[in-house]
């Protein structure tokens, strides 16, 4: 829970039978949530301004005849809350018959995004009977955008539009939206055009928040037959100074994906382009595992590290003797990890004696 | 006017998208994707978003022939009465269906540029006025039609010849409050079928903090079967007028706006008409009737067609250049209206009220109703009957009556098998429930409400499960697709009624009632929770039709 201003009315609401103490201005979802009461949601990312389509996340509130949504209502003084029950559980599972009733394939692989099991795991948690409701299939799959990031199989979209809003309110690019209405809703961009011919930078914030796998990270998804379960690992994305938690998708000692860390202090969940899908050169076959020498005819021959490194010093020396410690100026690689990138600055601040460092990526 | 001077005209005036997407819309009969990146560039519109926002309505064409093709209503009254038939002969010409326009009481209606014909037959197709409502035959004393009927009733001196905006002259003679308690006392409520008492609205705003307030006059009349918005516009558009100018003066709000519904085109021009006289006798504008300080502006905005605009949310968003998804609630628009300020939102008929209410009291409108019910109520009436229109009828009036006395019963040699309520929204009453009276507590113990006084008659040759079937498909048409109950049950319920998705009967039923029941508890507005009622009703009355459509479905 984030600090709690001075000024902030503490008011007090029955959860479930339960008094418990919120800050004036949370939403009951807010509250429940905090409580841990588990109430299901499709259209809600809690990064975004609450929407209140999917209606799984209904509330029963005393005095009120009809559940409310809970992500869109606020929690008032005295209000009197139950999140769980017989009537709510059954148009839960209603509601959720229809969203898998709409859709061609419920079932995704972990690796088409970060929120992409989302549909999955609720229609598992819920005593949904399969077939039920069968009818006509919503949404229309544009998989032949050619851009190398983003897959839009709307095949599998349930329009929760949560790929319009965190384009719009996260990323500020307002790439997509919402095109005809009712049954025949269909993310577009302008004029129904590709990806790549729009204002998507290709942040892949909507690959990230897509809950069902309709938009698929078409790079993280070609491993999705290697053999081996996923790892993710925590780590800060090499590229700039911001500093963006990301968490590393693993295959066997194979880097398959990127995906953000939705905790991550700097970057709550974004990333852009480069962060998101430009990892291509950890195993690319140019990358160089030897270190190389230049011979005076221009060429590079293959050398030991010892000899490579004896080199290089003798190099660096002679500038230093006759040029002096601040003709040096230390570029470090934006590819390189942050140990290599921490080495570099030491060996040009201490080494040297000068604060000529820099990085490829701040620009 | 090029790109440009559209822009410049609108930019800097409340609400200028839709006006500005006309503007372009009625010039070049469509919108181009030029226009479009000119206008998303001039309003500072992202494109994607004013892209997606121009596909919602169903009027804006993006191709030629656009707006001038032939749009023909096939409504649920029309499509019974050659809707579909003309629609195939104008097909030489690109004609397109268009949901219910609004002219159920003289069918069928097409609508060519800015002009609606109507006929019979594609060859008997001519443009004419919109019928009168015929005097009242019950003889009670009318409240909305009261000198509706009179000559030259449309222009300002026709109007001020029976006392119109004597009302509004002693109103401002007095305070705000005094008009907003003869608007609570005499117990006028919400007549675009919501019921909520005009008066506490009116306080509610009056209360509010936060300038410039609006009066948002709502003129989508979109629901099928509902045409007495258009009846009262066309010929008492002084009525509308000045009930917003009361409103006004109660709320202290400076701007107003019509919100009209694009397929009643030739009353935009009535309507401007009115308000044009209106500025001159200063009725509106600045100092109103002398009253330092008392400003009001009034504008049309046209709609382009989206039955959810009629929801006071949408409509807002609409207003606002927004994609019309309804709003979140609370808030409510009385704190939180157009432009997040304090609004009222009226639909036509309650405003037209509040006129007369002002002039004869609010003691005389209350005993006008039948028994405890307060006032009257526009009933628009519709299909198989002897005599459709426009009937004002004391709440509390027995349905039979207004069907057999007033209206003249149904057609020769036929039997009354079923009505619609609330246009579609209420589903159908049929049986012993004819007998209800016109109130709300009435109708909505019956499982059914009045809301905005459409009753469309079916007769015995009707077939009850087809008549449903057309009821769904228009509210799966006109979901906006924003709440998933909605969006998927409007769409399930459609494909159950039209081929019955191959289920037995008691499977057919259990996924109704399941549909039905998720949809009235949790749609997020209006549209969602009322479309059930159509199937709900449905198996109420007419099980052995669905058995029998489930066995030879078509």
């Amino acid at each position: 829970m984030n600090q709690i201003a001075d000024n902030t009315r503490i008011c007090t609401m029955t959860l479930d039978g339960d008094d418990v103490k919120f800050c004036e201005g949370e939403t009951i979802y807010e509250v429940a949530e905090r409580h841990s009461k588990e109430v299901p949601t499709l259209c809600y990312d809690p990064r975004l301004e609450a929407f209140g389509a999917c209606r799984l996340c209904v509330v029963e509130v005393e005095g009120i005849r009809n559940p409310v949504a809970s992500c869109t209502t606020k929690a008032t003084e005295g209000m009197i809350v139950r999140t769980k029950n017989d009537t709510l559980d059954k148009h839960r599972t209603t509601l959720l018959e229809m969203v898998a009733s709409e859709n061609r394939n419920n079932t995704v692989d972990e690796l088409a995004g970060y929120a992409s099991q989302e549909l999955g795991n609720l229609l598992k948690r819920y005593p949904v009977l399969p077939g039920r409701f069968a009818g006509k299939k919503s949404g229309n799959s544009n998989t032949d955008d050619l851009n190398p990031f983003i897959l839009r199989d709307y095949d599998n979209c349930i329009s929760c539009y949560r790929c319009v809003r965190v384009c719009a309110e996260q990323e500020g690019d307002h790439a997509i939206n919402v095109m005809n209405r009712g049954f025949d809703t269909q993310i577009t961009t302008e004029f129904g055009n590709d990806l790549r011919d729009s204002s998507c930078t290709f942040c892949g914030q909507c690959v990230a928040t897509c809950p069902t796998g309709a938009l698929t990270d078409k790079k993280a998804i070609r491993a999705k037959d290697t053999p081996g379960e996923v790892k993710k690992t925590r780590s800060v994305c090499i590229y700039c100074g911001v500093g963006c938690s990301i968490d590393i998708l693993t295959k066997g000692d194979r880097v398959v994906g990127i995906q953000p860390a939705m905790d991550g202090p700097a970057n709550e969940g974004a990333l852009c382009v480069k962060g998101q899908y430009a990892f291509d050169f950890v195993h690319h076959p140019d990358r160089l595992t030897k270190p190389l020498i230049r011979q005076k005819d221009g060429t590079f021959r293959e050398a030991e590290w010892d000899e490579a490194l004896q080199k290089a010093a003798e190099g660096f020396l002679k500038v230093r003797e006759k040029h002096g410690n601040h003709a040096t100026y230390g570029i470090a690689s934006g590819r390189a990890p942050h140990e290599a990138a921490y080495s570099m600055q030491k060996f040009i601040r201490a080494g040297y004696g000068t604060n000529y460092i820099d990085n490829c990526s701040r620009a | 006017m090029t790109d440009q001077e559209i822009i410049e005209h609108w930019q800097d005036q409340d609400a200028p998208l839709l006006p500005v997407l006309h503007a372009i819309h009625d010039r070049d009969d469509y919108l181009s994707d030029d226009a479009i990146r000119v206008v998303s560039k001039g309003l500072r519109i992202p494109l994607a978003e004013l892209f997606a926002t121009v596909t919602f309505y169903h009027h804006f064409s993006r191709s030629k022939p656009g707006k001038s093709a032939p749009r023909v209503c096939t409504g649920n009254v029309c499509c019974l009465n050659g809707g579909k038939e003309i629609l195939e002969s104008l097909k030489s010409e690109d004609a397109t269906p268009m949901p219910c326009s609004g002219r159920c009481d003289d069918m069928v209606p097409v609508l060519r540029g800015d002009q609606v014909f109507v006929g019979a037959t594609a060859e008997t197709l001519e443009h004419r006025p919109s019928p009168l409502p015929a005097p009242n035959p019950g003889n009670i004393d009318e409240c909305i039609f009261r000198h509706i009927r009179a000559p030259k009733r449309h222009t300002l001196p026709g109007y001020q010849a029976t006392g119109g905006y004597g009302g509004l002259k002693s109103a401002v003679a007095s305070t705000p409050a005094a008009l907003i308690d003869l608007i609570t006392e005499s117990k006028l409520a919400g007549r675009g079928g919501a019921g909520f008492p005009t008066g506490v609205k009116w306080k509610a705003v009056a209360d509010a903090p936060g300038d410039p307030k609006s009066i948002v006059c709502n003129a989508d009349e979109g629901e099928p079967g509902c045409f007495k918005d258009r009846a009262i516009m066309e010929h008492d558009p002084h009525a509308l007028i000045e009930g917003m100018v009361l409103a006004a003066y109660a709320t202290g709000s400076q701007r107003g706006f019509i919100y009209l519904r694009y397929e009643y085109p030739e009353i935009q021009g009535i309507l401007q008409t009115a308000i044009d006289e209106a500025n001159t006798a200063n009725i509106l504008g600045d100092n109103i009737l002398g009253k330092d300080g008392f400003n009001f502006h009034l504008r049309i905005i046209r709609g382009a067609g989206a039955y959810i605009c009629g929801e006071e949310g949408s409509l807002l968003n609409s207003m606002e250049g927004k994609h019309p998804f309804p709003r979140n609630r609370p808030p409510f628009p009385v704190t939180h209206g157009f432009e997040d300020l304090p609004t009222v939102v009226n639909n036509v008929e309650t405003l037209a009220s509040a006129s007369q209410i002002s002039r004869k009291g609010a003691e005389w409108y209350r005993r006008l109703g039948l028994d405890d019910h307060a006032g009257t109520k526009v009933i628009s009436l519709s299909g198989d009957i002897q005599r459709p229109g426009n009937y004002e009828v004391p709440f509390g009036l027995p349905l039979q009556t207004l069907l057999n006395d007033w209206a003249g019963g149904p057609l020769e040699g036929r039997t009354i098998q079923a009505v619609t309520m609330a246009g579609l929204s209420g589903g159908f009453l049929a049986g012993d429930d004819l007998q209800v009276t016109l109130d709300e507590p009435c109708i909505r113990s019956n499982g059914s409400f009045l809301g905005a006084g459409g009753i469309i008659v079916l007769d015995d040759r009707r077939d009850m499960v087809s008549a449903a079937h057309e009821a769904m498909s228009f509210f799966a048409h006109e979901s906006c697709g924003k709440c998933f109950p909605c969006r998927i049950g409007t769409q399930r319920l459609t494909e159950r009624l039209n081929d019955g998705a191959n289920l037995e009967f008691a499977a057919w039923q259990d996924e109704i009632n399941d549909i039905g029941s998720v949809m009235k508890a949790t749609s997020a507005c209006g549209l969602g929770m009322a479309a059930p009622l159509v199937t709900e009703s449905l198996l109420r009355y007419f099980p052995d039709a669905i058995e029998q459509h489930l066995s030879h479905p078509k």
